[in-house]
């Protein structure tokens, strides 16, 4: 491939958003979208500003828009994405834009935080490591999401997160699944009064995206289902 | 720019950095200290989500009994870091990591692998004798860091995301820490940040190696800073490489990324260019070897070979059965197919990668330093590993040390009514130095990182000689002029990159000459420290650790003796009648 280019039409905000900048950069044989975005900065526009990590897909900080969808950009091969010779390249939908490829993920974690999304222990460090069989039905199902790496793509993909505002979105209720299932935690009703508020798992119409473009292969859709279930059987049996 | 023009702001204690450390200190200092006290936690990326924490792979070394106990974690460690790490510190790091381990999963929420009768799975990496490391697969890290982080984002502790440390203010009198200048870098602006305690936790990330594993955040700044803050920093030429990382080019940031150490305990090949097995031409444990002897052969094949157009040497586990492999190394297999390697199948082409860094600011065993209000933890501070950390010990000394921080600056905290007045020259000097390269022409600054990381694997790298360091020396020299004279292009200064890789190559250059001339000035080989000029290890009973500090504008390395507080080289405090090893033969 090399003595090729690939052309990289990059798609840049706030100010204006959406401004289209296309780049002619060189075509490597082990090259990911990243890789390309960082040739675009360190050789011809230094002024090109997103955010990375790890470069591994262990930390979820590189997530853009890639020709429309989104995608961990260090663990996407470029190979995997070129129209012809092309790639568009633009920020993480729902969620603000800093600076050009860069955007704003507090709302993303405000929510993951709203939803409950953090362990609720009675026990402490003088005390003993519960023992929990890893092969129990509950454990399973608490395993089945544990592994999100909160990247932002699910809330990228879902449609309810860009017409509403509220909605906690999949990943934040991937986690409260995970936790609700969880025998160490001791959170239930604290977690389902906040997964069944205003912002909560019934907004979800089961479109499936988040399921369909998480780069780890989890399922946020089935969770919310999840909640859905509890959360109604919980109403009938408290009656509230 | 001028100091005028800084943005003021104040907190009662101040935490750099969002790794293992950062975030138990956050919510150990919340524990500990009064219930006003202002917290604020300041990261150079997302909280949680830079770092190298998040990044551990295979484990955390507990000694949680089935006749294991932390005298025997600490005999390994000792052992391990060639009688070279603080005892007191590695001491600490061993009693305190049972009760750590407990918080993690108590307190914190994290749920690591359970055996089938539902206690906690414990393996053994290289250098321990007993199965002692607690892991969640092979992506410990990410357990660790989501759940600590979740934690303190609902602590209400102040968020200073995406900002940057430039330098620590001093108080006139250079006594003790008034604060800490940085970058907005969502918005470029200074700020100078007033607290009574400050925790540096940034990290350490040796990045100025061609090839390396950390994440792209980490470039040394805590340890640059503390360089200039006239800080004592101990066993810096001390710099750990993992054999194989993944060689694809210097166009990708996939290169230096590790492939893990299961994949040669569990029985993978190293071939050479011509399709040669070699480790057994260097050691008699093969492939299975510790990490430094491995690097050292991987290496010495590679310069055997000299060939640019085929670097690196290959990893192949094809003959383990490739659906084998793919069942058992899953997430190793698919990361590897997402940048086109067959991992299962074929050979991916791997190099020494430098992984971690033992070397760091001197503390005492609460993480104080020698300046009055800044404390140091993880990898930023030196002395529990010595010459050479074991693999699980990262995580555990991050942890262990971010929460004594945090409960040491609660109570420290109560002492210090008034915020401290800092010493506007070192204010002013440091913010000279961060908008330098904002008056220069400006120029690309890749090219010149290569050079600095060529210069360091070449001639500071897995061997050394005194020509060779001599030689980087000088090159480090070169880069570090040159890069005075390239500017960057400071029209807007939010989110701009290029500046950061203007400041991150200063402190890379910085740190760069402080292992060089500590690798100079350690004469014998010890654990990652390996000189082929003098190979031998020297007496035990004489180690002397470096210490490398800013004296009259230059950097200083003398030699002190260790301290045998505990046990003395020959001897062990483990029981007379105790078994060399309670890990079964494989």
């Amino acid at each position: 491939m090399t003595e090729q280019t690939i052309k990289a039409i990059i798609e840049r905000g706030p100010n204006p958003m959406g401004a289209r900048t296309q780049f002619d950069v060189p075509a490597y044989d082990n090259q990911t979208v990243l890789d390309v975005v960082s040739w675009v900065q360190q050789n011809v526009d230094p002024t090109l500003s997103y955010r990375f990590a790890c470069r591994v897909g262990m930390c979820g900080s590189c997530a853009m828009m890639v020709n429309g969808v989104p995608r961990w950009t260090c663990r996407t091969h470029i190979s995997k994405v070129l129209v012809g010779n092309e790639v568009t390249i633009a920020p993480l939908r729902n969620l603000p834009v800093v600076k050009d490829l860069v955007v704003d993920m507090d709302a993303f974690f405000d929510k993951w935080i709203a939803a409950e999304g953090l362990h609720h222990g009675a026990l402490t460090r003088e005390d003993p490591i519960a023992k929990v069989d890893p092969t129990s039905s509950a454990r399973v199902a608490s395993d089945a999401g544990v592994e999100c790496i909160n990247c932002a793509v699910c809330y990228a993909a879902c449609d309810t997160v860009s017409t509403n505002q509220e909605y906690l979105g999949p990943a934040a209720l991937q986690r409260a699944w995970t936790l609700l299932n969880d025998t160490k935690d001791n959170g239930r009703e604290k977690i389902l009064d906040a997964v069944t508020g205003a912002g909560g798992c019934q907004n979800c119409h089961s479109m499936g995206s988040c399921t369909a473009y998480c780069p780890n292969e989890l399922d946020p859709m089935s969770a919310i289902a999840g909640l859905k279930r509890e959360s109604a059987k919980s109403f009938f049996r408290k009656g509230r | 720019m001028r100091v005028s023009e800084i943005e003021r702001h104040d907190t009662d204690i101040l935490i750099l950095g969002t790794g293992g450390a950062g975030l138990f200190a956050a919510l150990h200092a919340k524990q500990t200290a009064p219930e006003a006290t202002k917290i604020t936690i300041a990261v150079k990326g997302l909280i949680g989500k830079c770092g190298c924490t998040r990044m551990v792979q295979g484990g955390y070394n507990v000694a949680l009994g089935g006749g294991d106990t932390v005298e025997r974690h600490f005999m390994d460690t000792i052992n391990g870091g060639k009688w070279l790490p603080n005892q007191d510190m590695a001491w600490r790091l061993c009693e305190q990591a049972v009760v750590r381990i407990r918080e993690l999963e108590n307190e914190v929420g994290c749920f690591f692998d359970r055996n089938a009768d539902g206690s906690l799975h414990q393996k053994a990496f290289a250098g321990q004798t007993a199965d002692r490391t607690v892991h969640k697969g092979d992506l410990t890290g990410i357990e660790i860091i989501n759940r600590l982080m979740e934690k303190v984002l609902a602590s209400g502790v102040e968020k200073l995301q995406e900002h940057r440390a430039v330098g620590l203010i001093p108080t006139k009198d250079g006594a003790a820490l008034a604060g800490v200048l940085m970058i907005d870098m969502r918005t470029g602006a200074f700020r100078f940040v007033r607290a009574k305690t400050v925790l540096m936790a940034t990290g350490g990330g040796p990045t100025m190696y061609k090839y390396h594993t950390p994440s792209g955040d980490k470039t040394m700044d805590g340890l640059a800073m503390a360089l200039r803050a006239g800080l004592k920093l101990r066993d810096m030429e001390m710099v750990q490489f993992h054999p194989t990382g993944l060689l694809a080019g210097d166009h990708t940031r996939m290169t230096g990324t590790v492939l893990e150490e299961g994949l040669r305990g569990a029985g993978g090949q190293l071939v050479n260019h011509a399709g040669q097995r070699f480790m057994f031409d260097y050691d008699a444990n093969g492939e299975r070897a510790t990490r430094d002897i491995v690097s050292r052969g991987i290496y010495a094949e590679m310069r055997k070979n000299n060939n640019p157009d085929q670097e690196g040497v290959f990893i192949s586990m094809s003959h383990l059965g490739p659906e084998n492999v793919r069942q058992k190394f899953k997430g190793m297999v698919k990361r590897c197919a997402d940048s086109g390697f067959d991992l299962a199948a074929g050979k991916v082409e791997v190099v020494p990668t430098a992984h971690y860094f033992m070397g760091g600011v001197v503390v005492d065993v609460d993480t104080r330093t020698a300046m009055e209000g800044l404390y140091v933890a993880g990898e930023d501070a030196g002395g529990a590993h010595g010459s050479n950390r074991l693999g699980g010990n990262g995580v555990a000394n991050s942890t262990v040390y971010g929460g004594i921080a945090g409960d040491t600056m609660g109570v420290d905290v109560k002492k210090h009514v008034y915020f401290r007045d800092p010493d506007n020259d070192v204010l002013a000097a440091e913010l000279e130095r961060a908008v330098y390269p904002l008056g220069q022409k400006p120029d690309l600054i890749m090219p010149l990182r290569r050079k600095l990381q060529d210069c360091m694997w070449d001639n500071v790298g897995v061997m050394r000689t005194e020509a060779g360091m001599k030689q980087g020396l000088g090159g480090i020299a070169e880069v570090s002029t040159e890069l005075m004279t390239i500017g960057v292009d400071g029209s807007n200064l939010a989110f701009n990159l290029t500046w950061h890789d203007w400041l991150n190559l200063r402190s890379l250059c910085d740190i760069s000459e402080v292992i060089t001339k500590a690798g100079l000035a350690r004469q014998n080989s010890r654990g990652a420290h390996y000189r082929e000029d003098f190979p031998e290890p020297g007496a035990m009973e004489d180690s002397e650790f470096t210490v490398a500090q800013m004296q009259n504008g230059n950097v200083a390395v003398m030699r002190e003796p260790v301290e045998f507080t505990i046990v003395k080289p020959g001897e062990t405090v483990l029981p007379a009648d105790a078994p060399e090893t309670l890990v079964a033969t494989q």
